[in-house]
């Protein structure tokens, strides 16, 4: 028994993050999809978050309506002017701890800005940018 | 004596249970959220409606239509949903005639045909609030209709008194 609670305990400290398996689930999809894909990254995560698109209710926004361009700071729903807590993980510990929460906002968001749910690709992307920006 | 009596009754029947029902109730406001699902889900984006609010018809319209919640995509997951949904059904306005404003609420939908998909479609909550100036409602502070904290200080709490009504830019509210 003692020896595999301690099996446990080791175990858990070499498991990865939820956000890392997120990401790394992601780019097997990617791959085999598009076999010359060579990562995730920062830069087109940047531009999906950050460019502006016709939305869901017609309007033209982009994911930093109502996040901000700050993402350690909270930032205003553009619609329902409720605050919302800071997206990096550097600053909000909650965010990206789990695969349900992720998957249900990238799907919603998609739909609000891009009016259609993101590729493998663009998750991975955008979920890079947001979790590495400074 | 007989006019006694008969003023009596009439007294009676002025305050009996009509429409509004101002006598039938035993609590003020709507009953709060006690449910945590319910409350987390709904108030990542808004504040958390008490379901007292509105009725099981208007809901189950609101409920029906979650991949396009005002004009936002706001779908839940499937386990999530079921439990969500049955919360919201066992404690809809005409469930809770007990509390005021939800009898009030449940009571006004007689007065309109349709099933009304928000809050602010019932005739109570429209009628409650028409004496506001627009600009108040429209102002960025509030932003709509449906943003109950905006001013009603302890609607967290379920509580609407028009005592706890605090309206940004202008203060306190006196009908």
């Amino acid at each position: 028994m003692k020896i595999l609670l301690i099996l446990f305990c080791i175990s858990t400290f070499s498991f990865s993050t939820v956000l890392e398996d997120y990401l790394n689930d992601l780019e097997k999809k990617v791959l085999k999809e598009k076999p010359t894909f060579k990562g995730f990254d920062y830069k087109r995560g940047e531009k999906i978050f950050t460019s502006t698109h016709i939305g869901k209710r017609g309007k033209e926004v982009s994911c930093t309506s109502c996040h901000g361009i700050n993402l350690n700071e909270s930032h205003k729903n553009f619609f329902t002017g409720k605050m919302i807590k800071p997206l990096s993980p550097k600053v909000n510990k909650d965010r990206f701890t789990k695969t349900k929460q992720i998957e249900k906002w990238l799907k919603r968001n998609f739909k609000d800005v891009y009016n259609r749910v993101g590729t493998n690709l663009e998750k991975g992307d955008v979920v890079t940018y947001i979790t590495t920006k400074e | 004596m007989k006019y006694i009596l008969i003023l009596i009754l009439m007294i009676g029947f002025n305050y009996a249970d009509n429409d509004y029902g101002y006598k039938a109730y035993s609590k003020n406001g709507v009953k709060p959220v006690d449910n945590e699902l319910y409350q987390n889900e709904c108030s990542a984006c808004h504040f958390a409606y008490q379901p007292g609010l509105l009725t099981s018809k208007s809901w189950d319209k609101v409920m029906t239509n979650l991949d396009n919640h005002f004009g936002t995509d706001a779908s839940v997951l499937d386990e999530d949903y079921n439990l969500i949904y049955k919360y919201i059904m066992e404690n809809s306005a005409e469930k809770a005639m007990d509390y005021k404003r939800s009898r009030r609420i449940a009571s006004s939908m007689s007065y309109i045909s349709t099933t009304v998909d928000a809050i602010t479609k019932t005739p109570y909550i429209i009628k409650k609030h028409d004496e506001i100036p627009p600009r108040l409602i429209k102002q960025e502070e509030v932003k709509g209709l449906f943003n109950c904290t905006a001013c009603h200080t302890q609607s967290k709490k379920g509580s609407y008194k028009e005592s706890e009504i605090k309206i940004p830019n202008y203060g306190r509210w006196d009908d």
